[in-house]
C-alpha cells in the first residue's frame, strides 16, 4: 500500500497536500479558472507519509489477542478434573464415618487408666499360656484322603486322540472348562479341536457330555475364564490367534477374535490371562504370550475384533545381563515365552517363563523400545528387568505365590521345580520331582506352603513345605498308563477341588483332604521364613499342629 | 491429657505379640487406631455389635452381673475387648505357641 503514489487511501494525511498542489498547479497556467492546454506543470513531490510503523503496531495488537486465546489451557485442566471424577467412581462404597480425634480427651484418658492394667495382665497371661496348645476345632467334615470326584471327557475329542492342554475354573467356581489340542505335534495341524465346559453344580451331570462345546478350527493351547463374567473364556490357538467365547450361547459362542493380522502372534500362544485395565478396573484386557517372543495386550473392540493396545517383545540383546546365559545360536534374536504369571501384590509386575529356561522379571510399565523388526501397529517395548538363573530346559509353567510378594515357582522339562525370590537370581530351593518333564505348577490359593505339580509320569504331586521339603506329601496317580498330566488348576471358590487334565483327554476333578484346605496356625510366618532362608524349620522342632 | 492417652496406647501396642490396638466410642466409631482405615472400621463395627450382644447375654442370665472382658480366640490370633460405658478398647494379639 505504501508504494502507491496516489494519496487517495491516505486521505487524512495527504489530502491537504494534494489540494495545495492542485491550486498551485492551476495558478501557474495562464488566467484563473481556465486551465492551460497541454502545458507542463511541475508538481511538487507527492509524498506519502509512511504508515508501516502504525500498521505494524496494529499487527502487534492482534498478536496479543492471539496469545490471549491460550485460554484453551483451561480446557485441559477440565479434562484433568474428569480424570479425578473417574478415580472417585472407582473408589468402593465409603467405608463409614471416620472421625477425627475426639475432643473429649479427659474422659478417654480416664477410661484408659481404668482398663490398662487389666488389658496388660491379660496380654501377659496370653503370651505365656499353654491353655490352647494342641487344641484344634473342626468346623467342617474331615476328609482324610484325596478322592476323585468326577472324571470328565468328551468322546469325539478323545477319539481323535487329542490331549487336554489347559483347564480353567470360572469365577463362580462351578464350571470347569478344558481345551483340547496336541502338545507333541511339531507341525501346523489343521485338525479341528474343542473347548468343553462342564457345570459341576448342575444335577444330572453327565461326565461324557459337556454342558457346552465349542468347535475351534485349530488346536487350542491355553484357556482362561474371565475374572468376573461367569461365561466368558479366552483361548490361545496353535495358529497364534486369541479368541474369546461366551459358553452360555452354544449356537454362536465366538465373541472376539484377533484374526490373522500383522499384530497376531506368529507362533503358538502358550498362555492367556485376563488383566484389569489400568484406568477402568472393572473392564479387562487379554494378555497373550507366545514363543515368537511377543507379549501382547488385547482389548475387545467393535465388530468382534480384538484390538492390540500394548505390546512387548523379548529380544536376546535386551535381556538384563545380571545372570550369565548360554549364547543363543546365531541368527536367533527372539526369546520365546512359554508361561506367564502376575504377582497379586504388584499389578504391573509379572514373571515370564522362557524357552531358554530362565525366568524373567518384567514390568508392564517398561518404557524402552524393543529392538525387533516384527511389524506391529503399536510400538513394542522391552519389558525385562531381571534375569533369574536358568533351569536345565525350557520352562513350562510359573506361578506367583498369593501370600508372599517375592516368591514364585517355576517348573520345566528338567523335572525340577525351582523356588525363586524376586530379590535374587539364584533359586532359593530346587526340588527334583520327576525324571520326565513337569508341565504345570500352581500354588494353593488357601495354604501358603502348599503347591501342586503335574508331571510327565502321569501323577499330580502335592507338596506341603511344612511337612517335608524333599518329597511330595501326596502323589495322585491320574493316568493308568503313565501318560502325562498336562495341566492343573485349583478352584478358588471351592478350595478343596483341584482339576487336572491329561494326555488321554480326560479331566479329573480331585477333592483334596482337609489338610490341604485349612490353614494351620503359623503358616504365614513359616512362609516368611521360607522366603528369607530357603527352608522351613525342620519338623520336630517345637511344632504345634 | 493427650500425651497420656498416646502413651498408654503406645505401651499396649508395644507389648509382645500385639498386632493392633484401637479405641471405639459408644456408637461404634473408631477414635484411635494403629491399623489401616478399612480394617479398623471393619473390626470396630463387628466387635461393637458382638460386645453389645455379649453384654446383654450376661445381663439376661443374671441381672446383677455385667460384662467385664471379652476374648475371642481364633486360629490365627486372639482379639481382646475391654468394654466400658463410653468406650471400647480392642487389642489384637498373635500369641506365640
Amino acid at each position: 500500500m505504501a508504494t502507491r503514489a496516489q494519496p487517495g487511501p491516505f486521505r487524512p494525511a495527504g489530502s491537504a497536500g494534494a489540494e495545495a498542489l492542485a491550486t498551485g498547479g492551476a495558478a501557474s497556467a495562464g488566467g484563473p479558472g481556465r486551465p492551460g492546454p497541454l502545458q507542463d506543470e511541475t508538481l511538487g513531490v507527492a509524498s506519502v507519509p509512511s504508515q508501516w510503523r502504525g500498521v505494524q503496531g496494529i499487527r502487534r495488537e492482534t498478536k496479543s489477542c492471539q496469545t490471549a486465546s491460550i485460554a484453551t489451557a483451561e480446557a485441559s485442566v477440565q479434562t484433568r478434573k474428569h480424570a479425578d471424577a473417574e478415580v472417585q467412581t472407582e473408589v468402593p462404597a465409603p467405608v463409614g464415618a471416620r472421625t477425627v480425634a475426639q475432643h473429649d480427651s479427659p474422659r478417654l484418658a480416664a477410661f484408659l487408666r481404668r482398663v490398662e492394667a487389666m488389658v496388660i495382665r491379660e496380654l501377659n497371661k496370653n503370651w505365656q499360656s499353654h491353655a490352647f496348645d494342641g487344641f484344634e476345632v473342626n468346623w467342617t467334615e474331615q476328609q482324610p484322603t484325596v478322592t476323585c470326584l468326577h472324571t470328565l471327557g468328551y468322546p469325539p475329542a478323545q477319539g481323535q486322540g487329542l490331549h487336554v492342554t489347559s483347564v480353567s475354573w470360572n469365577t463362580t467356581g462351578s464350571v470347569v472348562a478344558c481345551a483340547y489340542g496336541r502338545l507333541d505335534d511339531g507341525d501346523w495341524s489343521t485338525l479341528k479341536s474343542f473347548v468343553c465346559a462342564w457345570n459341576l453344580d448342575r444335577r444330572g451331570l453327565n461326565p461324557q457330555q459337556p454342558s457346552a462345546v465349542v468347535e475351534v478350527p485349530s488346536a487350542v493351547m491355553c484357556l482362561a475364564f474371565h475374572p468376573t463374567q461367569p461365561s466368558h473364556v479366552a483361548g490361545g490357538l496353535y495358529s497364534g490367534e486369541v479368541l474369546v467365547w461366551d459358553v452360555s450361547h452354544p449356537e454362536d459362542p465366538l465373541l472376539w477374535r484377533t484374526g490373522l493380522t500383522d499384530d497376531t502372534h506368529t507362533d503358538p500362544v502358550y498362555q492367556v490371562l485376563w488383566l484389569p485395565e489400568p484406568r477402568h478396573s472393572h473392564r479387562f484386557q487379554v494378555l497373550s504370550v507366545a514363543t515368537d517372543g511377543k507379549v501382547l495386550l488385547w482389548q475387545g473392540g467393535g465388530a468382534g475384533q480384538l484390538q492390540l493396545t500394548e505390546g512387548f517383545a523379548l529380544v536376546v540383546q535386551q535381556l538384563p545381563r545380571n545372570t550369565k546365559l548360554k549364547k543363543p545360536p546365531r541368527g536367533e534374536t527372539e526369546v520365546g515365552a512359554t508361561a506367564v504369571a502376575f504377582s497379586g501384590f504388584d499389578p504391573s509386575l509379572f514373571v515370564l517363563g522362557t524357552e531358554g529356561g530362565f525366568p524373567l522379571k518384567c514390568s508392564l510399565a517398561a518404557e524402552e523400545a524393543a529392538l525387533t523388526r516384527m511389524p506391529s501397529s503399536v510400538p513394542l517395548r522391552a519389558p525385562a528387568r531381571f534375569t533369574f538363573s536358568p533351569h536345565g530346559g525350557p520352562i513350562y509353567s510359573v506361578s506367583c505365590s498369593p501370600f508372599h510378594r517375592n516368591l514364585f515357582l517355576s517348573a520345566g522339562t528338567d523335572g525340577h521345580i525351582h523356588l525363586y525370590s524376586m530379590l535374587q537370581a539364584q533359586p532359593l530351593a530346587s526340588l527334583q520331582l520327576s525324571h520326565k518333564y513337569l508341565f504345570a505348577v500352581r500354588w494353593s490359593p488357601v495354604r501358603p506352603l502348599v503347591f501342586a505339580a503335574a508331571s510327565g509320569e502321569g501323577d499330580v504331586q502335592l507338596f506341603d513345605l511344612r511337612k517335608s521339603s524333599q518329597k511330595p506329601t501326596v502323589s495322585i496317580k491320574q493316568t493308568q498308563d503313565d501318560s502325562p498330566v498336562y495341566c492343573l488348576e485349583f478352584n478358588r471358590q471351592q478350595t478343596q477341588l483341584l482339576a487336572a487334565g491329561d494326555a488321554k483327554g480326560t479331566v479329573k476333578v480331585w477333592q483334596l483332604s482337609t489338610e490341604f484346605t485349612e490353614q494351620g496356625p503359623r503358616e504365614a510366618e513359616d512362609l516368611e521364613q521360607l522366603a528369607a532362608e530357603g527352608d522351613v524349620a525342620v519338623p520336630g522342632e517345637e511344632r504345634v499342629q | 491429657m493427650q500425651a497420656e492417652v498416646e502413651e498408654t496406647l503406645k505401651r499396649i501396642q508395644s507389648h509382645k505379640g500385639v498386632m493392633g490396638t484401637m479405641v471405639v466410642n459408644a456408637e461404634g466409631i473408631p477414635i484411635r487406631t494403629t491399623l489401616d482405615n478399612s480394617t479398623t472400621v471393619q473390626y470396630a463395627g463387628l466387635l461393637h455389635q458382638l460386645t453389645m450382644k455379649a453384654k446383654s447375654t450376661v445381663r439376661d442370665i443374671d441381672p446383677q452381673n455385667d460384662l467385664t472382658f471379652l476374648r475371642i480366640r481364633s486360629k490365627k490370633h486372639e482379639i481382646m475387648v475391654a468394654p466400658d460405658k463410653e468406650y471400647l478398647l480392642i487389642v489384637i494379639q498373635n500369641p506365640c505357641e
